[in-house]
């Protein structure tokens, strides 16, 4: 969503002791905007936030743009109802307040929620919102509650004079069963201007479609924002590093002949750690996957981890996944590993050798995430992969009867 | 190409576009499709296709800091002659200005552009003003036919540097 300083302007007027929208429309708004400041804060953890009400005694602002996501939500009890709303008071305040905003490289935003009528001309709003234009601040209107002829319109020309490049949106929602908070989420208001924070706003949805903990980390984004945040980055980190893992994995087999030994064995201790900490996002994810997937990726660490166990062990037989099942076929592995790190092949770790094995690779590749098999160039790879590990044979072949013959 | 002085720099003088600092560069009320850079930037602002134009109304607001402090000496600022800018203010050293806020300062000099001084030829600033400039802000106020859009084809600064040091050339003494 980009680094962004919103300002949310709330419609307390009158007006919002109206039913229609349960439980009532100021519930409704309350909400929303705590939802709005949930999706806004995690999407960028540098993201601020402000609120501000526009009837009561007059404009008055809660809370200046802050990160706090519980300061914002503490301002929001004890609001009073009353009087009438001053839409531009509210839009001027709002974006004197963003001129003054401590981080001066965070884009401006205003969201208003207009439930009561609009008493102003068209061209007072067009003025307003050339005027937001010109300071380059976005601007999204919520509008619901009251609508008599005119105000629906009146609200898209003043979008439509925001707006620069699609940055403002205008969402009309009509009472109904469903909750304001809910129609919001589908909106590009929620989701910001690009794919921002979607990823909340899904959880957000999959806990309002009510029971499954649809939360990706059994952590509810709503309770423990930060907590959420964090493993989310730290899955997309492991992700990622598997990935590298795997790539320099497959750089190393290619290199092999020239004596990467070095490389091997830091590449060793990554996958190990990558093994261990996949273990581990292993067991967050268990609950939450279906045993199909969870019994799939059960299987997939097994092996990478047999490959790890035996690096000292050479596996030579084409099937790496029946290999560490069937005793005696390990028995001779372990024989041949004796053989081997007495012979030169010390200087190439198991673990290059067994990823060498294509078969091994490509099961491996298949079970990491983002990794399309039918993928060109890693047929290609694959490919020299195969050639490698030929040659690799035929020297293993030599060196079993050198050390024979010793 | 107009073959009219492109290239005239005052003695003594550098062009100081090499010493804005990219980052911190912002200009308010440009359209998207004809931003700041297309003014500012070597090689955009001598293409004749590419200009700044303003959005809603004919006013423009640049704030450009300096990697460095200048003092300003001339400026060149060409544009169309009916919608080129007419009257441009210029500030010194003072960070995000707004609108609403431009005109509670005295500016450090005050331009009214002639057709002349769009076709290229140099305006000469109170050299006096700008000794010690960290950052310039340009207001265009309004522009020679009075549209509602202003465009301007290129604007370049030029000036001397004050003798600062470059914090990059400093090294080390390593001990032996």
């Amino acid at each position: 969503m980009g680094l962004e300083a919103t300002m949310i302007c709330i419609d307390n007027s009158e007006w919002m002791r109206n039913g229609d929208y349960s439980p009532s429309r100021f519930q409704a708004q309350a909400d929303a905007i705590n939802l709005i400041c949930g999706a806004k804060t995690q999407s960028n953890p540098e993201n601020t936030v402000g609120v501000l009400t526009m009837a009561g005694k007059g404009v008055r602002v809660l809370v200046t743009p802050t990160s706090d996501l519980g300061k914002i939500l503490a301002c929001l009890h004890g609001l009073d109802i009353g009087c009438e709303m001053n839409l531009t008071a509210g839009i001027q305040v709002a974006q004197l307040v963003l001129k003054h905003r401590q981080n001066k490289k965070q884009k401006q935003r205003i969201i208003v929620f207009a439930g009561s009528p609009i008493n102003y001309e068209k061209k007072t709003l067009e003025a307003i919102g050339r005027k937001l234009k010109k300071s380059s601040v976005a601007l999204d209107v919520v509008d619901f509650g009251e609508s008599d002829d005119g105000k629906a319109e009146k609200l898209e020309t003043l979008v439509a004079a925001v707006n620069n490049n699609d940055n403002s949106h205008i969402v009309h929602v009509s009472p109904g069963p469903n909750a304001l908070s809910d129609v919001l989420i589908s909106t590009p208001i929620f989701s910001g201007d690009g794919e921002g924070g979607s990823g909340f706003a899904a959880a957000a949805a999959a806990a309002s479609a009510g029971g499954v903990s649809g939360f990706d980390f059994g952590v509810d984004p709503n309770l423990e924002p930060e907590l959420a945040l964090a493993l989310r980055i730290s899955m997309e980190e492991e992700r990622a590093r598997q990935e590298a893992a795997a790539k320099k994995a497959a750089e190393e087999a290619a290199k092999e002949e020239k004596g990467g030994e070095q490389a091997s064995s830091s590449h060793d201790t990554t996958m190990s750690e990558a093994v261990n900490t996949s273990a581990v996002i292993a067991d967050d994810k268990r609950q939450n996957l279906t045993d199909d997937e969870a019994a799939l990726l059960e299987q997939a660490l097994a092996m990478s981890m047999d490959g790890a166990k035996s690096s000292s062990v050479d596996m030579i037989d084409a099937d790496m996944s029946d290999a560490t099942t069937e005793d005696p076929e390990l028995a001779y592995a372990l024989k041949m590993s004796v053989q081997e790190s007495a012979g030169d092949s010390s200087t190439h770790s198991g673990m290059s050798k067994v990823l060498e094995d294509q078969s091994f690779v490509s099961s491996v590749l298949n079970s990491l995430p983002g990794v399309d098999p039918n993928d060109p160039s890693l047929k290609d790879f694959l490919a020299s992969l195969q050639d490698q590990s030929e040659t690799q044979q035929k020297q293993k072949e030599d060196s079993p009867e050198k050390d024979g013959d010793k | 190409m107009a073959s009219v002085v492109s290239s005239v720099i005052p003695r003594g003088q550098v062009d100081l576009v090499d010493f804005v600092d990219w980052s911190g560069v912002e200009c308010l009320n440009q359209t998207t499709s004809h931003p700041l850079a297309n003014a500012l930037k070597q090689g955009y602002r001598d293409d004749d296709g590419l200009r700044l134009e303003s959005d809603a109304d004919e006013q423009l607001l640049i704030f450009l800091p300096f990697t460095q402090v200048i003092k300003l000496h001339s400026a060149v600022i060409t544009g169309p002659e009916e919608e080129g800018p007419k009257t441009v203010k210029l500030f010194a050293n003072k960070e995000h200005m707004g609108f609403s806020n431009v005109n509670d300062y005295p500016p450090s000099d005050s331009l009214n552009l002639s057709p002349d001084n769009l076709k290229g030829i140099p305006v000469t600033l109170k050299y006096v003003k700008f000794q010690n400039v960290r950052s310039l802000t340009i207001f265009i106020e309004d522009n020679q036919a009075d549209g509602d859009v202003t465009k301007v084809q290129k604007i370049a600064l030029f000036g001397t540097t004050v003798d600062t040091t470059n914090m990059k050339d400093l090294k080390k003494i390593e001990e032996h």
